[in-house]
């Protein structure tokens, strides 16, 4: 991968550019950062949407598609996203390059263009956004939040970090309550827009082939007009409570999950957050791994059993969907696995396969587009950003000794059970 | 041994098709500046292979007994490839469609090493007793796992719904009760039959050259013997045999499928598929009326989707999501289907869909995953991928108004509900 190229365009604004030939297609992403509070979560994940609905120039969802099929079945997308305590806003348009289009037209001078639209001129009635355009995204916002009850294991995994992190921002869901949404108006709507341009980090993330030239300065220009004050950014690890809290919900479903939530008193910048990850690797973040080749190899008793290190904010998540009946022994079988890294029962095969096996998920993004600019934006919380060889560098370096260590600094916080309606 | 090369101009892409003397057939893929490489073994053997004669005999086996022998593949006497593959860094998967099974890995080095040890274990089957015994409950909570995601039911039900006979109807992995069937003994008659070189094919795509893939090939690859094996199917009505199934589940509003059956007798060409694509994008696309129609109503969201589902013996195109009442949207979609039939495409509309479906597809061509996955697909299928490609870019309005006159018959549809608990 070529090495990413970084300017700031404007107070909090850096555009970065990578160039890349091999792809058929180039994306921009511009991407806000927020603090993440239950307060505002709700209108800022509304405004994404209404923002990638329409705009001043294509004042409705139909026209907007319109000029996105014409440009090959281009995408113009918001997505919303936690980074620790910090709310991600990601606007992105992505199409075809320039040396595939059938008439020989510039797709991305086009979408660049409409990218700064969307965020700039937005459709406005006075001082408040379109109420028709805001009702009709608000119904799919709150559907879309709804839907979250759908996927079990997404469900579990949010009643897990929204119980554990009660009353921490890390415990507000993206797009905050079904109450939250419903509540803002549109002219709140306007004041969220102009607070995020103000106010929030943008990181502007170009990747092609064409020259980024015209696209940072449409961008430089539309920010050199805006009057920039920084909200501050920030998350706060948090240690466990004395005792472990079990939670635990019912409902119709013939398989019941297992999540264990735990404190890691290690969060980035920090650096022993890279032993944190290859600790978490070995223990359940592969086919290779303790979970995969004991609790269910060797136990047979889930299909999967994961471990997930929450960098930013500094806790490990670990879940599983087993029979009610196996839960405690299910429970008993994942504290095994992480006492006995605890007490060094590592062997050098198991360290040296986690490695292999991140070095390999870290070579591979950055042969897909949008995985080019996720390597730079998932490394916002870490205080540094580095090359994929620089990252494989760090990781290689990591000792038994370091694993083990850290692997010691974990506290279990919360369990929570998702379980069938007719058990007890 | 016969060697290939496929060009396409107009994507600036080309790929290698060998005819190895083992009988396999090998689609090589090199992608210029990748880092990562990607592997699949595929087989023609899924879910609805589950009749078939081999030599003299008729076999019968359960139902789940493809995606069975997928997990058990894994094993051999001295371990799991797992195991094997840790040393290489791979991420190496499997999964069983209706219609194949496919071995996969993806590396980004020790490419030699990952073949090999690819080719390996599918082609080496060691299954006993006690080995079989103890995937029960892995796959056990594979089913369960499924039976709670009403996405996966809402497509199941519609299927069961709509085909009478056809093993399409049958869940994929089967159920607890039917994999209880299985035996080591049927997990071979299934691999012997079906795990044949002359029926399989491997695609690697990506850092890669023919010369360093045949020199594997070529010393782990025996010539085999071509085992003669009938798939028989149960002769299918035209018609769907229900109109309507629900299930309840928990989910914030119901999810559904909305399946338009067709005929199953050929399979389709790259022709139909483009023309196909092209004729859903005027429909169902964000740009269409009926999209509009049913945004502003309130009937649909973001989570609408729609899709041509197609494979020996079945084909249907269906119309998927989330709603408060899915008998509007059916009635909606096929209102528009009617209004399209009687006026027509504009140049303008088509020209924009025609854009639109070769930019999606072009991009499928950005990862090494999709291009592999794409290949061996088209190639079970019968169907070249620049083909494909080419029918999209020289279609034209009559093409698409032909294909619609063949498709969408709205007296033969199943509506798929799930509805709250």
């Amino acid at each position: 991968m070529n090495p990413i190229v970084r300017s700031e365009i404007a107070r909090g604004v850096t555009f970065s550019y990578v160039s890349d030939n091999r792809f058929k297609t180039m994306r921009i992403s511009a991407t806000a950062l927020l603090p993440l509070q239950a307060e505002t979560v709700s209108a800022y994940a509304l405004l994404s949407q209404v923002l990638t609905r329409s705009c001043a120039q294509y004042p409705d969802f139909t026209t907007l598609s319109k000029k996105l099929s014409s440009l090959y079945g281009a995408a113009l997308e918001a997505g919303v996203r936690k980074l620790g305590e910090v709310l991600a806003l990601t606007f992105s348009v992505s199409g075809i390059d320039d040396r595939y289009a059938l008439s020989g037209e510039s797709i991305s001078e086009e979408l660049s263009k409409l990218l700064c639209s969307v965020l700039f001129e937005p459709l406005l009635r006075d001082d408040a956004f379109d109420a028709e355009e805001v009702e009709q995204e608000r119904r799919q916002l709150i559907d879309t939040a709804d839907a979250e009850l759908n996927d079990k294991r997404v469900y579990a995994n949010n009643r897990l970090l929204e119980l554990m992190c009660d009353g921490e921002p890390y415990g507000v869901r993206r797009y905050g309550s079904r109450d939250g949404i419903k509540a803002v108006t549109s002219s709140e709507l306007y004041n969220t827009w102009k607070t995020m341009l103000s106010g929030a980090t943008f990181e502007i993330i170009y990747v092609g082939d064409s020259s980024p030239e015209m696209a940072k300065g449409v961008f430089a220009e539309k920010f050199s007009s805006v009057q920039r004050e920084l909200l501050p950014l920030g998350t706060t690890p948090v240690s466990a409570p004395e005792n472990v809290r079990d939670f635990s919900d019912k409902m119709e479903v013939s398989q019941a999950k297992l999540l264990l939530g735990y404190r890691t008193s290690v969060a980035a910048p920090q650096t022993e957050v890279t032993a944190m990850r290859l600790m978490c690797a070995i223990l359940g973040g592969s086919a290779h791994s303790k979970f995969f080749k004991n609790v269910r190899e060797k136990q047979s008793l889930c299909y999967y059993c994961i471990s997930r290190y929450h960098r930013v904010k500094g806790i490990m998540t670990v879940e599983s969907g087993v029979e009610s009946e196996n839960i405690e022994k299910t429970k008993n079988a994942i504290m095994a696995e992480l006492d006995a890294i605890r007490k060094g029962d590592i062997t050098d095969d198991e360290i040296n396969f986690a490695k292999l096996s991140v070095s390999n998920d870290f070579v591979s993004i950055c042969d897909t587009v949008s995985g080019i600019g996720e390597w730079y934006l998932s490394q916002l919380g870490d205080g540094r950003l580095l090359s994929v060889e620089e990252a494989i560098a760090d990781f290689n370096s990591v000792t038994k000794e370091q694993i083990v260590a850290v692997a010691n600094k974990l506290t279990l916080d919360t369990v929570y059970v998702l379980k069938g309606n007719e058990e007890v | 041994m016969q060697i290939k090369e496929i060009s396409s101009k107009l994507l600036s892409e080309k790929y290698y098709e060998i005819d190895h003397p083992s009988g396999l057939k090998i689609f090589v893929w090199p992608k210029e500046g990748y880092n990562s490489t990607y592997g699949i073994f595929g087989t023609p053997f899924g879910s609805i292979y589950n009749h078939f004669t081999v030599g003299d005999d008729e076999v019968r086996v359960p139902d789940g007994i493809a995606h069975y022998l997928e997990h058990k593949l894994f094993e051999s006497e001295e371990g799991d490839a797992f195991t094997l593959y840790a040393s290489t860094g791979a991420n190496a998967n499997a999964y069983t469609s209706f219609d194949k099974t496919c071995y996969l890995f993806s590396c980004t080095k020790n490419f030699h090493r990952c073949l090999e040890i690819l080719l390996g274990f599918v082609t080496s089957p060691y299954f006993t007793p006690e080995t079989v015994q103890k995937e029960q409950g892995i796959i056990g909570q594979e089913i369960k796992m499924y039976d709670d995601s009403p996405d996966w039911r809402v497509m199941f039900n519609m299927l069961r719904a709509m085909y009478k006979e056809h093993p399409v109807r049958i869940d994929i992995a089967g159920t607890v009760e039917t994999i209880a069937e299985i035996t080591a003994d049927k997990l071979y008659t299934c691999y012997n039959s079906y795990y044949n070189l002359h029926n399989m094919a491997l695609t690697v795509v990506g850092k890669v050259t023919v010369d360093e893939v045949l020199e594997i090939c070529d010393k782990q690859l025996k010539p085999c013997e071509n085992v003669r094996v009938e798939s028989h199917f149960p002769s299918e009505p035209y018609e769907v045999c229900e109109h309507y199934v629900e299930q309840k589940l928990p989910v914030a509003m119901p999810i559904f499928n909305l399946g338009f059956k067709g005929s199953g007798d050929k399979r389709l060409t790259e022709k139909e598929i483009a023309y196909t694509d092209i004729l859903l994008f005027l429909l169902a696309s964000s740009v269409s009326p009926m999209y509009r129609e049913l945004m502003d109503e309130g009937l649909i969201n973001s989570t609408f989707s729609y899709e041509q589902f197609e494979g020996p013996g079945y084909n249907c195109i269906l119309f998927g999501g989330e709603s408060r009442d899915p008998k509007k949207v059916e009635q909606i979609v096929k209102k528009y289907i009617e209004k399209l039939r009687a006026e027509g495409i504009s140049q303008e509309d088509f020209e924009n869909a025609r854009r639109a479906t070769y930019g999606d597809a072009l991009s499928s061509l950005n990862s090494v995953d999709t291009t592999a996955n794409l290949t061996e697909d088209f190639y079970f299928s019968g169907r070249k991928v620049f083909d494909y490609f080419d029918a999209i870019a020289s279609a034209t309005t009559q093409d698409i108004m032909n294909r619609l006159s063949e498709v969408l018959d709205a007296d033969n549809t199943t509506l798929s509900v799930i509805t709250g608990g």
